[in-house]
């Protein structure tokens, strides 16, 4: 059954700089005892989660709000595993799935067709699983023989078609979603909304960051206010 | 050693996926090119000749010992420096990858030399037919190639690992990686072997790439490399991957934030 526990966890989010990327200012520093860090190494640590706790549990749809900045996408990034906390710890199971940035795992040069097998292999599913999964995605996707051509000739609001369409159909446990709902055609996002609630439906954890008042309403049970990398917990209705 | 560890094992689950990738960034690099991944056999055969003819002159060498033995030099050095240089950026290279989807590091470093194995797979075409034409020396020894290569992408993986890691955190090393590459070319044994230099030869030998080189080289020209090139070549692969994988296990969490 799939869960997330967050335990006091705390993420910092380290800027590096120019300066800091660079190898000379690195020797520098060594050489120099490590005096002039301040004007060498500019490492800038944002917290972008405070001491956060919180447990998800099947069946539980998250709506993320907050300001631009708050710490949303770093969030869900934490939630997927990708960001490991400085403090606290995290359990969590459940195949995971996230739809966060446009284009990520794709590669432009290749075909539509191609870069749903690249997708769902790096969500988990193999080759096989791809193969008959194909038509479900092809159909949804809605992109007819597009598919055929390289990805680099999409839209963006192709591109998110595509990607919703690979990242809901290996049936995740854990579905993370950043707001990316602006692209899209009013047809596709209709769809879209419709299988969000199939999969909400089917019991599975589902976090969803978005500025959309309605989109949150229509889907979320529970209602995280993300402020200063602190969380509150606000009711839904 | 946690995060390596659970690193290697999610990387081996995931390497059907790294094959896929690797051959896929193959297929689209050529795609609109009407020779396509020939290119890569033609380049070999047109640096090969340009190089053998001229060094040839200079040196005032046999062509019949020179070609093979600069053929197998130059597709293993390709090999060598492509998977260096790619090396540096690694990870960055992926870096909305890395920033999206949890997947394991291992298997970034393992696309890199994967693509530069397809690469040399082309290459071996031009170096099987210098070996036929000269008609070389071959016999069973010729087959110690095959756990020789292993040996040197062993290597060469660790390496990948460790300079993609450096890369993606210090942005400076794939230009110090670029700079530092065409002069090593002169002091690995490619255009000449070490025992030409003589009394020199002991430097060449400091250069881990020279090991790597003649390791190849020597069973393609039918004979067994020198048992201290397999020494020195073992001993690297054990504390290369200790050093880059206690690397890895230190800054794991960080990785995500570097590229």
């Amino acid at each position: 059954m799939a869960y997330v526990n967050f335990n006091h966890v705390t993420v910092k989010y380290p800027i590096y700089n120019a300066k800091s990327m660079s190898l000379r200012n690195q020797l520098v520093r060594i050489g120099t005892g490590g005096r002039l860090s301040k004007e060498t190494t500019d490492i800038i640590n944002i917290t972008a989660l405070d001491d956060v706790s919180f447990e998800l549990k099947k069946g539980d749809a998250i709506g993320l709000v907050g300001h631009n900045g708050a710490g949303k996408t770093t969030l869900l990034r934490t939630i997927a595993g990708i960001y490991t906390p400085e403090s606290g710890n995290i359990t969590s199971q459940g195949r995971v799935s996230t739809i966060i940035e446009l284009g990520a795992g794709m590669d432009h040069e290749l075909s539509g067709y191609e870069n749903i097998f690249r997708m769902g292999m790096l969500l988990g599913a193999t080759r096989s699983e791809m193969d008959s999964k194909m038509d479900e995605i092809a159909e949804f996707a809605e992109l007819g023989d597009f598919l055929a051509v390289p990805v680099r000739t999409y839209s963006s609001g192709m591109l998110m078609r595509l990607m919703f369409a690979v990242g809901t159909s290996i049936e995740p446990e854990i579905l993370l979603i950043d707001e990316m709902f602006s692209t899209g055609d009013a047809n596709f996002q209709e769809k879209a909304h419709a299988r969000m609630e199939a999969l909400i439906n089917a019991a599975e954890i589902f976090v969803f960051a978005s500025h959309s008042p309605e989109l949150i309403q229509r889907h979320c049970n529970r209602i995280f206010t993300l402020k200063h990398g602190k969380i509150i917990e606000t009711n839904p209705f | 050693m946690n995060h390596a560890i659970k690193d290697i094992e999610d990387s081996f689950n995931k390497l059907p996926m790294a094959i896929y990738f690797a051959w896929g960034d193959t297929v689209a690099r050529y795609r609109r090119s009407i020779l396509g991944p020939l290119w890569l056999v033609l380049g070999t055969v047109i640096g090969t000749l340009g190089l053998g003819w001229l060094w040839g002159s200079l040196l005032k060498v046999d062509y019949a010992t020179f070609f093979p033995s600069l053929t197998v030099g130059l597709v293993v050095w390709q090999l060598i420096a492509s998977s260096i240089v790619e090396g540096s950026t690694a990870f960055i290279r992926s870096a909305i990858l890395i920033r999206n989807v949890k997947t394991p590091y291992l298997i970034f470093p393992v696309q890199v030399l994967l693509r530069q194995l397809i690469n040399f797979g082309h290459n071996l075409i031009v170096v099987v037919g210098v070996l036929i034409i000269f008609s070389s020396a071959l016999s069973w020894v010729t087959l110690l190639f095959i756990p020789n290569l292993l040996l040197v992408l062993g290597n060469l993986l660790w390496m990948i690992l460790l300079i993609g890691l450096l890369g993606a955190r210090f942005r400076d090393m794939e230009q110090l990686i670029a700079a530092v590459m065409p002069i090593l070319f002169f002091l690995s044994p490619v255009i000449y072997r070490p025992d030409q230099l003589g009394i020199k030869s002991a430097f060449i030998w400091l250069n881990p790439f020279s090991h790597m080189i003649s390791l190849l080289r020597f069973p393609l020209q039918g004979s067994v490399p020198p048992t201290f090139v397999y020494v020195v070549m073992v001993s690297m692969l054990i504390v290369g991957w200790l050093i880059s994988l206690w690397f890895l296990n230190r800054k794991y969490g960080r990785i995500a934030f570097w590229v």
